[in-house]
């Protein structure tokens, strides 16, 4: 995409003003987004952030005190915010990977040409129910499915796959696992959605020169595919790397962390220490954390969007 | 791709057998839930668990749709989440085609407060938040809900348009400015109808979040006449005891309109829809 | 911009004008109980205090019971709270502790009032802030098909509880003798299914000072090591380290659990969910050798009012009403609660034989819920919770469990 000549043009010919106007308008076209952000988040983000170095805030009837840095001190040499950071790494890590390939899975099966529209209409529908609930009756239908006496153990028992009923939610060693497939379940539709859409961005011509020139599907895919959708896939990453770190009520409602804080992820770590504990200058010391980590992920995104202007 | 016919039944089949998979993995989780909306409260925990058995009837569903309260809850929440919806799908076109086509001083800067603010648990947030809206006088009121669901949504919404755009060569725009178009002439008739995909998806991404979202529409509202169908589901979730049929018919009727929805949108992630403009 | 501008102006002024033409005061109830009433019971008797006391209306704000807690506490560091609350014992501290409730004690001073037939009051540095209007108690519930079946009689000490759940354990028929919800979402299972064992036995698992006494604790000790021993002997239902009070209860009426510790409460639930269902109610086993009054664990429906309700006086008229002999009467029949009122009496108890059965399992303890007015309550069961199935599964020692959960203790207590 050679845009050199098409920059030259347009800044020989512009005047003055038309620079100017051309330094302002990204601002301007950028205007209700800023002004919406910074009225309802810089005072909230503010608030937390102060919270994060003081003591005695909200539920305390002793005054604040100004405390430093001691709150980022007394969480990151916690055992229990080191545990909860492994398992929010897995937790993230496996989801979004496994959103990512079931995504664009069924996304790319639901663009084949060997099936009528209709039926893939059909299929579409159906691929997308996860996403139509709200995420707390998404926890109560798994627990459902995944309780002792649940369907799954039945069919499993009935099959032979397994020999005894399983605790899926409340072994330690299944828990963590249950959770995370049941995020992958809740989450995939978001990816499969924004892919179908990328996908019909995708020039025809360049597959048929590729098949001009000997690809199979597995190279056309390689390297036609995936390039052309990279934008959307660094996109769609970052952000359900952030949406799961903050996934909060389906982990909550399933196992509460446990058990034995087997599924104790920093979401449900800082909401006890916000509504159980009642330690908000903790919580908000968390938050910080939380904003730490994905603003970091979010410089990878940045500097790739560059890559992607040059 | 050039196959025999053989080659090409035998894709056919295998795509079959991949979508009836997937579909199980989707649909199955789906289809126990719409079949336990129908039992008694009895039997969804009986076992052997059956998808259907004798306790059969519509009785949650009456009960649902019996109550006018719950009715309210299905309009706040189609009031709000289209208000949310159209809002922010123009925002962040715009947005979306400023970190997309221009490059700017603060660009970065900006890209990464964005993505910041989006990066604070919600559940942290909630006080301070809560304590402005009520200083903004907008506590229990739609407008409160609406701006809010905008805040969640609007960086998720600017990442996957400034992603869409970024996907459309930029001699298509390019050509138009030189010819004399503005850029907004730009903007709304040519990248626009071509993105209509990705505006959809984004559409439809912050519809559902705003329709499913349930601390904030609790905390922000007081009175029922302004809460939403998540929090009637919430509602539903007793001390000691849930109505666990009538949870899940409210939530099956929930996503019903939702689903046709999507039935009606889907057409623009059909093959070929769109992608002519791109090939001209 | 401007049109919206307009419709906001407009907005205000409307706003501005229905408070000024407004002569009665408006009391706003934030509580979670409406929703558990039958439809429209609750605020018919809103409206009896309506008619009884002109010009004041009663304006209810009700949640779902799992959030009401973080909500009131938002609210109140808002500026936005209710004037009456509804409150759980576990969330009183707390609340207590932000400046968010008023002294009920100054309250009942400013009217002379008579606080003889409140059957009990929660105090906090010595002040009442919480008055229980509705009491649940947690008797266990015995599925009496499955114990004729055994040939067993419903347990009166630990020993015959034990030897009973063995006796009905069946695995390949998916029956178990008890089931204990060990969730750490809703950790109150310590609460119910746990510490209430050492309170029916008189004991507690606070010092004279009321502060936490875990280490040294032989009465705990015994208790912990009895369902432990319950656990090692494959009698409690699986699913036990995620299960809720909810789901205790459907296992309950489903026939696969023959016992449960388990509130009042569930009374009209278990007999619409399964009216087949042919159980009793029984005192919880005592440990061998006590003969004392037994401690009954409850939950209660309490009541407060906000430091900043503009209207406290007329807050109190509500509470009075509500903890009155007519008003409390009328709250706990359709409750099915036990009343906070000493001399009301719910319709139930004369009608129901079950409810006589409790009534007298009631008189003859005592109410018993430690965890009531405690600092963090919720999350001192989580902390108690936690360690505690470390312990179950064996990974530690009951020694460890309680240095653990003394620590952590008194970490909250401070």
């Amino acid at each position: 995409m050679d845009t050199s000549e098409a920059h030259a043009i347009l800044e020989s010919g512009a005047s003055g003003w038309e620079k100017r106007k051309r330094k302002f308008l990204p601002y301007a076209y950028l205007s209700p987004t800023l002004a919406l952000l910074s009225a309802l988040t810089i005072i909230p983000i503010a608030t937390v952030f102060l919270y994060s170095l003081v003591d005695n805030v909200i539920v305390n009837p002793n005054p604040p005190v100004f405390v430093g840095l001691d709150n980022y001190e007394e969480v990151l040499t916690n055992r229990k915010f080191r545990g909860a950071l492994g398992n929010t790494v897995y937790f993230a890590l496996v989801s979004v990977i496994a959103h990512f390939i079931i995504g664009l899975s069924f996304a790319l099966l639901l663009n084949t040409r060997l099936i009528g529209n209709k039926t893939k209409a059909l299929f579409r529908v159906i691929y997308i129910l996860p996403w139509v609930f709200t995420a707390s009756i998404i926890a109560i239908l798994w627990r459902l499915l995944m309780n002792p006496h649940g369907v799954i153990n039945f069919v499993l028992l009935e099959l032979g796959f397994v020999q005894e009923k399983m605790e899926w939610l409340s072994d330690r060693d299944l828990a963590l696992n249950a959770v995370t497939f049941i995020n992958i379940w809740a989450g995939y539709p978001f990816y499969m959605v924004s892919f179908l859409a990328g996908l019909q961005g995708i020039p025809d011509d360049l597959y048929e020169a590729g098949r001009v020139d000997g690809g199979n599907s597995w190279q056309l895919f390689r390297f036609i595919t995936l390039p052309q959708l990279r934008p959307i896939i660094v996109s769609l990453a970052l952000l359900d790397f952030i949406w799961t770190v903050h996934q909060f009520t389906l982990v909550w409602m399933t196992t509460g962390g446990g058990p034995m804080r087997s599924t104790e992820v920093l979401s449900t770590y800082t909401y006890k220490a916000a509504f159980s504990s009642h330690e908000y200058s903790i919580a908000s010391t968390l938050a910080m954390i939380i904003l730490a980590i994905c603003t970091f992920i979010g410089i990878f995104y940045v500097r790739n969007q560059r890559m992607a202007d040059e | 791709m050039v196959g025999s016919r053989a080659q090409i039944r035998r894709a056919k089949i295998l795509t079959w057998i991949a979508l009836l998979l997937g579909a199980c993995f989707a649909g199955l989780p789906v289809l126990w839930m719409v079949a336990s909306s129908f039992k008694s409260n009895l039997e969804i925990f009986a076992y052997p668990p059956a998808l259907i058995d004798h306790s059969f009837s519509f009785s949650a569903y009456l009960a649902v749709l019996g109550d006018p309260g719950q009715l309210r809850f299905f309009f706040n929440s189609y009031l709000v989440a289209i208000l949310v919806t159209i809002c922010t799908v123009v925002t962040s076109i715009l947005a979306g085609y400023s970190f997309s086509r221009y490059d700017f001083r603060f660009k970065r800067f900006l890209t990464l407060i964005i993505i910041g603010v989006q990066s604070v648990p919600p559940i942290t947030l909630m006080i301070p938040y809560f304590g402005l809206i009520v200083w903004l006088g907008l506590y229990n009121s739609y407008t409160a809900l609406v701006l809010t669901y905008m805040v969640f949504t609007l960086s998720y919404a600017i990442i996957m348009m400034t992603g869409y755009f970024n996907t459309l060569p930029r001699d298509l725009d390019e050509a138009v400015m030189i010819d004399g178009g503005g850029s907004f002439v730009t903007l709304w008739r040519i990248l626009v109808p071509i993105s209509l995909p990705g505006i959809v998806s984004v559409g439809v991404y912050t519809f559902m979040l705003a329709w499913n979202e349930f601390l904030f529409a609790l905390t922000l509202t007081r009175t029922n006449d302004m809460r939403t169908v998540p929090i009637g589901i919430h509602l539903l979730m007793g001390q000691h005891s849930f109505e666990w049929n009538q949870m899940l018919a409210l939530s099956v009727l929930g996503s019903l309109p939702v689903l046709i929805l999507f039935l009606l949108f889907q057409r623009y992630f059909i093959a070929g829809m769109s992608a002519g403009s791109i090939k001209g | 911009m401007k049109r919206y501008l307009i419709v906001l102006l407009m907005i205000l002024l409307l706003m501005a004008g229905g408070a000024a033409s407004a002569q009665d005061v408006t009391l706003e109830f934030q509580q979670w109980w409406e929703p558990e009433l039958p439809e429209g019971s609750f605020r018919a008797i809103l409206d009896d205090f309506e008619a009884a006391n002109p010009g004041i209306k009663v304006e209810t704000i009700s949640g779902p019971y799992l959030t009401t807690k973080d909500q009131i506490i938002a609210s109140a560091a808002t500026g936005t709270m209710a004037d009456v609350v509804g409150l759980d014992g576990a969330w009183v501290n707390v609340l207590w502790k932000q400046g968010a409730l008023a002294s009920l004690t100054q309250a009942m001073m400013d009217v002379d009032y008579d606080d003889s037939e409140l059957a009990a009051q929660i105090r906090l540095a010595g002040e009442t802030y919480m008055i229980p209007i509705a009491n649940f108690i947690y008797p266990v519930f015995v599925n009496l098909d499955l114990l004729e079946a055994a040939g067993i009689d419903p347990p009166t000490t630990r020993a015959e509880f034990a030897a009973a759940a063995m006796a009905l354990t069946d695995p390949d028929n998916n029956v178990y003798g008890w089931a204990q919800p060990l969730s750490l979402e809703q950790p109150n299972g310590i609460q119910n299914d746990t510490m209430s064992w050492l309170w029916a036995s008189g004991g507690s698992m606070l010092d004279d000072m009321g502060q936490p006494h875990l280490i040294g604790n032989e009465a705990l000790a015994e208790t912990l090591e009895f369902i432990k021993s319950l656990h090692d002997a494959g009698v409690v239902a699986p699913g036990s380290f995620a299960m809720k009070e909810n789901e205790k209860v459907e296992e309950f009426v489903n026939e696969r659990v023959a016992m449960i510790v388990n509130t009042l409460a569930h009374f009209t639930l278990i007999r619409e969910r399964n009216p087949d269902l042919n159980f009793d109610i029984t005192a919880l086993p005592a440990a061998e050798g006590y003969d004392g009054p037994r401690g009954l664990p409850y939950a209660s429906w309490g009541i407060g009012i906000s430091a900043h309700t503009e209207h406290k006086a007329e807050a109190w008229k509500l509470i009075d009403y509500l903890t009155s002999v007519e008003g409390n009467t009328k709250l706990t029949s359709i409750a099915n609660a036990f009343p906070g009122n000493v001399n009301a009496t719910p319709d139930f108890i004369q009608t129901d034989p079950l409810f006589m059965t409790a009534f007298e399992i009631f008189q003859e303890g005592y109410l018993a819920n430690e965890f009531t007015g405690l600092p963090a309550a919720e999350e001192l069961m989580r902390q108690m919770a936690e360690p505690f199935q470390f312990y179950l599964e064996g990974d530690i020692e009951l020694d460890e469990l309680l240095e653990y959960a003394q620590e952590e203790w008194e970490n909250i207590f401070e």
